[in-house]
């Protein structure tokens, strides 16, 4: 199993974060192929106090088999003079870019079975990309993909899939229907069961306070949720709900689910960053390998001082190739084109210059 | 030391309150004075009380003993049924009490949770719950609603209504009025002289720069920026997700949630039992455990008073800290 690790965002914790993962016993041994700055790499372990020496691959000529262990692609294309620490720049920004479908292409190949980044920043990556939305939109344009993926979060046991995910609360309501809730259910028990976890019981949180108090909160509960929980059981799936959400991962930590299905972003996140913000995973499914990040952000507070947490990143380098080991066994497709780290993304340039 | 009693009304008697008053007692002692006020014959069978006829008697009841300030009811109870034939009694105790607590004959009120539907059919109880008939009781335009546990305290801005309906219902007044209440609600009764608060935006990312709505630029960062601008001790619009893990909790001492589950889910998460609900910007103290009457379980032995003990001891406090203000 290879793991390709995209280099996070320069100004965050993004390279410390890389550097110490490559260096934990856990991973030494392991296949990872890094794609990104190696001046970057070598600031990130001196942030983290720690010795690294990966042999450089060409990005140009990379082997038809790379050698086991660990390698990085040096794609120089973020030299840490370049950028100021602790804040959003294009200049990490286009780096981030550049690694994370670099990482992509590698998986999609088949040369790495699971893609990974260290925290990036969605910001910087704007100011480089002005049309970057999130890292679905990027990962289907990058992968020329026809279905879209799902985020998970990932904490320990629990998984959390939403049905809504980055837009205005005021839009939430209007966004949900039995039918998308319906699919987000099939969806979620799909790739967990991908994922080695078969018939998962799904707790669906109500959207309203106290699921509504019998339509004294609204009427959504009633009228699109909880029909949708009635008919995924019909289906056979394992679901409850609407369950208030103030209560529905407590439930699912005591062991009452496998995953909760949320109705809009911060009804999840909530709970999954108090409950494990050091251990919380982001998975991105459904292209056929599992993408991971530390579900933290860049802590730009912190940057550059050595102090940041491993765990979530060791985690999810873990999910990540235990993922890996349950997808069908991966062919590689071929030669890589020639200009794979450096291709247009989409219809635009992988950033504008 | 504050040496008035904490008077508790006892709530609906069909539900967990006369039991969970008792085991209270049972477990503090005389340790954190209280008196119940309430019809003796609705208490569990057997439990030593001592009927007194002042709160301050209560401080030289024996500690075995509940002090019970009586309080006759029309009908018994009748666990796990909800009674409307005393409802027009639940209320008066509630009234009682906030009298009491004005006159500065108990020192902080602490309620046992009622059945509004119950109080609805038997007398016509036209609030919402117990904060707002307290606050129209008072006198008092606008009260907040804050939960409290260890670690955590949280402020909703909108409560029980419709996701969909928030939006509207956040405006500039009444942001700006929970704050100032909460502001001077740590201040009074936490013993806090700069009281740091930390403000949750309404979407997720806190709008992400607009990218995922306009309420933080157009609502939330004004109303900190003119709040900060008088002084207060105010960050954010925070991103929800972000402001509740432990290093994030210890830079304030109140989040300010701009809806119901975004205060809920972090609390209950942290403390699923030992919540209290803390009602700031009344002229008394005012605390009660954050659960409902448990019809279900009411009457069986198995009610757990944890909640209303955090209750009683956060009243307490919280009566310390004004009377050395």
């Amino acid at each position: 199993m290879r793991l390709a690790l995209a280099i996070g965002d320069g100004g965050g914790v993004g390279p410390e974060l890389a550097a110490k993962l490559l260096s934990h016993p856990e991973m030494r041994d392991r296949d990872v192929i890094v794609l990104g700055d190696a001046r970057l790499l070598r600031m990130g372990a001196e942030q983290a106090g720690v010795r690294l020496d990966l042999p450089v691959v060409a990005a140009g000529d990379l082997p038809r088999d790379l050698p086991a262990g660990q390698a990085i692609v040096d794609l120089a294309n973020c030299a840490p003079a370049s950028f100021a620490p602790g804040q959003s720049s294009a200049e990490t920004g286009a780096a981030c870019l550049q690694n994370f479908a670099a990482v992509l292409r590698l998986a999609q190949a088949g040369i790495a079975d699971a893609a990974m980044f260290t925290p990036f920043n969605k910001h910087s990556m704007r100011l480089a990309r002005p049309a970057y939305v999130d890292e679905i939109g990027f990962i289907d344009a990058t992968l020329g993909a026809t279905r879209s993926g799902r985020e998970f979060n990932v904490l320990d046991e629990v998984w959390n899939a939403r049905v809504t995910s980055h837009i205005p609360l005021r839009e939430v309501a209007n966004r949900l229907s039995t039918e998308r809730i319906l699919s987000s259910i099939r969806l979620t028990v799909e790739v967990m069961e991908g994922a080695g976890k078969p018939a998962p019981r799904i707790g669906v949180a109500a959207l309203n306070p106290h699921a509504g108090d019998g339509r004294n909160f609204g009427e959504e509960d009633e009228d699109i949720i909880a029909p949708a929980v009635e008919a995924a059981a019909a289906e056979g799936y394992r679901v409850s709900g609407p369950i208030p959400s103030d209560t529905v991962f407590v439930r699912a930590t005591r062991g009452e689910f496998d995953a909760v299905l949320t109705m809009y972003h911060d009804q999840g996140q909530i709970a999954m960053k108090l409950m494990g913000f050091d251990r919380g995973v982001t998975l991105i499914a459904g292209y056929g390998f599992p993408i991971v990040t530390p579900a933290h952000g860049t802590a730009f507070d912190i940057a550059g001082q050595g102090k940041a947490d491993l765990g979530a990143t060791l985690a999810a380098a873990r999910l990540g190739l235990a993922l890996a080991k349950l997808n069908p066994p991966r062919k590689r497709q071929g030669a890589l084109a020639r200009d794979w780290a450096t291709a247009p993304v989409g219809d635009a340039p992988l950033v504008e210059a | 030391m504050p040496d008035r009693p904490i008077a508790l009304s006892c709530g609906e008697p069909s539900g967990i309150g006369p039991e969970i008053a008792a085991r209270a007692r049972a477990k503090l002692g005389a340790s954190l004075p209280f008196f119940w006020i309430g019809d003796p014959s609705h208490l569990p069978q057997g439990t030593a009380h001592k009927v007194i006829s002042s709160p301050a008697e209560a401080m030289a009841v024996p500690a075995a003993m509940l002090p019970v300030l009586r309080h006759d009811f029309p009908a018994a109870a009748q666990p796990g049924r909800p009674t409307p034939e005393n409802a027009a009694s639940v209320i008066a105790a509630i009234e009682r009490g906030v009298s009491l607590v004005m006159r500065g004959e108990a020192s902080a009120l602490c309620t046992a949770p009622i059945n509004k539907k119950a109080l609805k059919d038997g007398a016509g109880f036209a609030f919402p719950g117990h904060t707002e008939f307290l606050a129209h009781l008072a006198g008092v335009d606008r009260v907040v609603m804050m939960l409290a546990c260890d670690a955590l305290k949280v402020v909703p801005v909108t409560i029980h209504i419709p996701i969909s309906e928030v939006p509207r219902a956040l405006t500039a007044d009444l942001l700006t009025d929970t704050i100032r209440i909460t502001h001077e609600g740590l201040r009074r009764d936490y013993g806090l002289t700069a009281p740091r608060l930390a403000v949750a935006g309404l979407n997720p990312h806190a709008g992400e720069g607009g990218a995922m709505g306009d309420d933080e630029a157009r609502l939330i960062a004004p109303v900190i920026a003119r709040l900060r601008d008088e002084g207060l001790a105010i960050t954010g619009p925070l991103p929800a997700d972000t402001m509740f893990h432990p290093a994030a909790r210890a830079r304030y001492d109140a989040a300010i949630c701009m809806y119901h589950d975004q205060a809920l889910i972090p609390i209950k998460t942290l403390d699923f039992a030992g919540g209290v609900n803390v009602t700031l910007g009344l002229p008394f103290i005012r605390t009660s455990p954050d659960h409902g009457t448990a019809f279900d379980i009411a009457g069986q032995g198995k009610a757990d008073p944890s909640s209303l003990i955090a209750a009683l001891r956060m009243a307490r406090e919280m009566a310390a800290a004004r009377a050395s203000a």
